[in-house]
């Protein structure tokens, strides 16, 4: 029987409205003017932004209170994400910890690991990166090479990760690795590492981007101790473990809002005499935009039920991609007589990031494969 | 989906897929009135769903007729649900009692002189023709005025749209008498405003039922020893089209919830984001059914046809989206983010 994807209404609850006028009201006071704002959530850092964030209690807002959390709600968590995007706020330290290793721990790690790092991570101390992708492995995750073998009291890590973000900057990656030689089940045999990048074994090199920021990088592991107590979850597990992030890695605000500070220069430009194309354009790209988030507090609403979305975050993920990247490819054709170099910048900069609103954290051809099996279609 | 929904869902299922088959629909589309199916629709109250039933809807929420269409949308039901809705809802608004028979509304330049003549014409009123009573409204001295008038009063001309729907021309000269219309209050624009609500839910309707449609054949067509559901291009362009469909029925849905206080602006970002879906999820549906879809035989038509014709219906995307444009451009651009908040 054909089952579509719904994506019912859920509205805000009051408490996370409150919180978005603290957020605004701390981002009024904290982000650097001289810095033109970019929406990318990987196009800006500052540890000591993510410091401040943390001092609020805003990193890992709904973990529970015995590790530092807040016990709030998904709803909050998204009223946060979505301020500090819109605003293009340097949030590249924290994102991932906050996003994905925290819940990872909560679901998977040991006691001691929840009790050392998640406090440190609340605070906006300890950052980590993702840990995934190798030279020969990018969307076929499960034909990784790096190797974990069995050592007194621990694991000995050989092999290299690719495209880590901030993997110069961050103090930890999850890494996933093979502890077992591939089997007939390709899933099997994955464990989940955390590897302290400052280990003297392990080396980082920067890879330049389009936009010739170094914020990505190439990471080797040479004969790398890692103690037992830094297995994630289950030696073997690493696999399930992974999939289950992808509810909450798939369906955020940053899949659809890493080009609004376009729009923002945009309805900037065209705020005192726009004529009718212009106006339209705008309108259809805001269209989308509202609709889209509605979507995305619909995820928020089921990961708050306890649900783990995986078909539907990989939908938002894919039509929020697209959209990104129909931004400003839209407002380039938007006649401008006299366009501001504020805007010129804002504008160039998408474009040089744009090829990557599709490729990271999923393909667009992977999301849509998770949709068509969603879809009963294989 | 809430109970009340559920149980309407049930029924109109079932009463539909009794009395809306394709034979029925392509007869209503050679000019046959499906009466059958209207008066059961009309029995069972949901003509009048979600109207309040001491002014003779059937109670509920409105939210609950949008829903009704919506529904009825994905079968193609060839009859006036969204404009007997659309009537219904002016009528009740205004405290007065919903009429009798089946009601229609007339989206055009009407007048009403000083003693009472009503003229002027409607170039394109959905089922004008099989109505009892067209609603329509006149403005005298930039007032409007609810006007009911029995459709026999009308100069009508037939014509259908693309999808064999009657879109009758209708004009009128005629002295009314009180009881036939309602001044005092401003309703021009609210009834283009519902009028283009009912196309959103008729579209995210359709829309969903293509979607169906599209996967359910390319898991039964074999091509080259397989399902063509098995072809990475094909699940590649269904994802495509699932995406719209999810993003229109969130976009619907938001109209439905928001009924009592809809905005120009809500109205607008449902037209135009539906509206855009459907260009994107007719061309893949055709595609997936090859040359079968292309034909009358196939059912496939029966929607992608009114669809291409809801999607010009109460402006096309582009009339709203300058809307949108003008509501967001308006404001200083460091507000743009904070009018997308207020949107929920
Ligand atoms: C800015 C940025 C930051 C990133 N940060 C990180 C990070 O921090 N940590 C990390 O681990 N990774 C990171 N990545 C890597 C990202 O996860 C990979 O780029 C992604 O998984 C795709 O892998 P690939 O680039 O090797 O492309 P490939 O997998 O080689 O794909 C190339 C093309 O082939 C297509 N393709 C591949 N397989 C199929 C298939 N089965 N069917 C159809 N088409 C297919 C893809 O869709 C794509 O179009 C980052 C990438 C970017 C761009």
């Amino acid at each position: 029987m054909f089952q579509g994807l719904t994506f019912e209404p859920f509205a805000l609850p009051p408490e996370a409205e409150a919180l978005r006028s603290e957020v605004r009201e701390f981002l009024a006071d904290s982000l650097d003017a001289s810095v033109l704002p970019n929406s990318d959530f990987n196009a800006g850092d500052s540890a000591e932004f993510s410091r401040a964030l943390g001092k609020k209690g805003w990193i890992g807002i709904t973990w529970p209170k015995i590790y530092g959390g807040l016990e709030k709600s998904f709803f909050e968590r998204y009223v946060i994400t979505e301020e500090l995007l819109a605003a293009g706020a340097p949030v590249g330290c924290h994102w991932i910890a906050d996003r994905q290793t925290g819940p990872l721990f909560l679901k998977f790690g040991t006691e001691k690991q929840r009790q050392e790092f998640l406090p440190q991570i609340i605070r906006g101390e300890c950052f980590f990166s993702i840990g995934m992708s190798e030279p020969d492995t990018g969307s076929d995750l499960a034909s990784i090479k790096s190797t974990a073998m069995k050592t007194e009291g621990g694991w000995v890590l050989n092999g290299s990760k690719i495209w880590t973000s901030y993997a110069h900057t961050n103090h930890y990656m999850v890494a996933l690795v093979r502890t077992e030689p591939a089997s007939e089940n390709r899933h099997a045999g994955m464990s989940q590492f955390i590897v302290d990048l400052g280990n003297e074994n392990v080396s980082v090199t920067g890879i330049k981007n389009l936009s010739g920021e170094e914020d990505f990088n190439q990471v080797f592991f040479d004969d790398v101790f890692i103690p037992d107590d830094m297995v994630v979850g289950k030696p073997g597990n690493g696999w399930e473990q992974v999939i289950s992030e992808l509810g909450y890695e798939r369906s955020g605000p940053e899949r659809f809002l890493s080009a609004f500070r376009v729009l923002v220069e945009f309805s900037r430009e065209i705020s005192e005499d726009a004529d009718a194309y212009q106006l339209a354009l705008l309108g259809r790209l805001m269209a989308h935009l509202v609709t889209l988030r509605r979507m995305s507090i619909s995820v928020a609403g089921m990961l708050e039920q306890g649900d783990m979305p995986i078909t539907e975050a990989a939908l938002i993920k894919d039509l929020g991609n697209t959209y990104e990247r129909l931004v400003p490819e839209v407002v380039r054709l938007a006649n401008l007589k006299n366009p501001s170099s504020r805007f010129i910048d804002t504008l160039n900069q998408c474009i040089l990031h744009a090829p990557s609103f599709t490729l990271r954290g999923g393909t667009r051809e992977i999301l849509k494969g998770v949709i068509a099996r969603g879809l009963g279609l294989r | 989906m809430n109970e009340q929904q559920r149980l309407i869902k049930e029924s109109l299922d079932r009463l539909l897929s009794d009395l809306c088959s394709k034979t029925t629909i392509d007869k209503a589309e050679k000019g046959e009135f499906p009466g059958e199916l209207w008066h059961a629709l009309a029995d069972t109250g949901l003509v009048l769903a979600g109207l309040p039933e001491d002014l003779g809807g059937a109670g509920g929420d409105l939210a609950d007729s949008l829903f009704v269409v919506r529904e009825a949308a994905k079968f193609a039901a060839p009859v006036p649900l969204a404009e007997h809705f659309l009537a219904a809802v002016l009528w009740s608004g205004r405290g007065e009692t919903v009429r009798e028979g089946i009601m229609t509304f007339a989206e055009g330049d009407f007048r009403l002189s000083d003693n009472d003549q009503l003229s002027g014409t409607a170039p394109a009123v959905a089922f004008g023709r099989w109505s009892d009573t067209v609603t329509l409204i006149a403005t005298r001295n930039n007032e409007d005025f609810l006007c009911g008038v029995p459709i026999s009063e009308f100069r009508v001309e037939e014509a259908n749209n693309i999808a064999g729907e009657p879109r009758d021309a209708l004009s009128i000269n005629l002295v009314l008498n009180k009881s036939q219309y309602l001044g005092g209050e401003p309703i021009k624009r609210k009834a283009y405003l519902i009028g283009a609500a009912t196309r959103v839910a008729l579209m995210a309707g359709a829309l969903e039922s293509i979607l169906e449609m599209s996967v359910v054949y390319s898991t039964e067509r074999v091509q080259f020893g397989k399902p063509i559901a098995k072809f990475q291009a094909i699940q590649q362009q269904l994802a495509t089209m699932a995406g719209e469909v999810a993003a229109s029925l969130r976009a619907a849905q938001s109209l439905e919830t928001k009924f009592e206080s809809m905005t120009e602006l809500e109205v607008a970002i449902g037209k135009s984001r539906v509206g855009e879906a459907v260009g994107i999820c007719t061309d893949i549906a055709h595609q997936v059914h090859g040359a079968m879809g292309y034909t009358m035989e196939h059912s496939l038509n029966q929607r992608t046809r009114r669809l291409w014709a809801w999607r010009e219906e109460y402006g096309s995307e582009q009339e709203w989206e300058i809307a949108i444009g003008q509501f967001f451009s308006g404001n200083a651009s460091e507000k743009l983010w904070d009018q997308v908040t207020f949107l929920n």
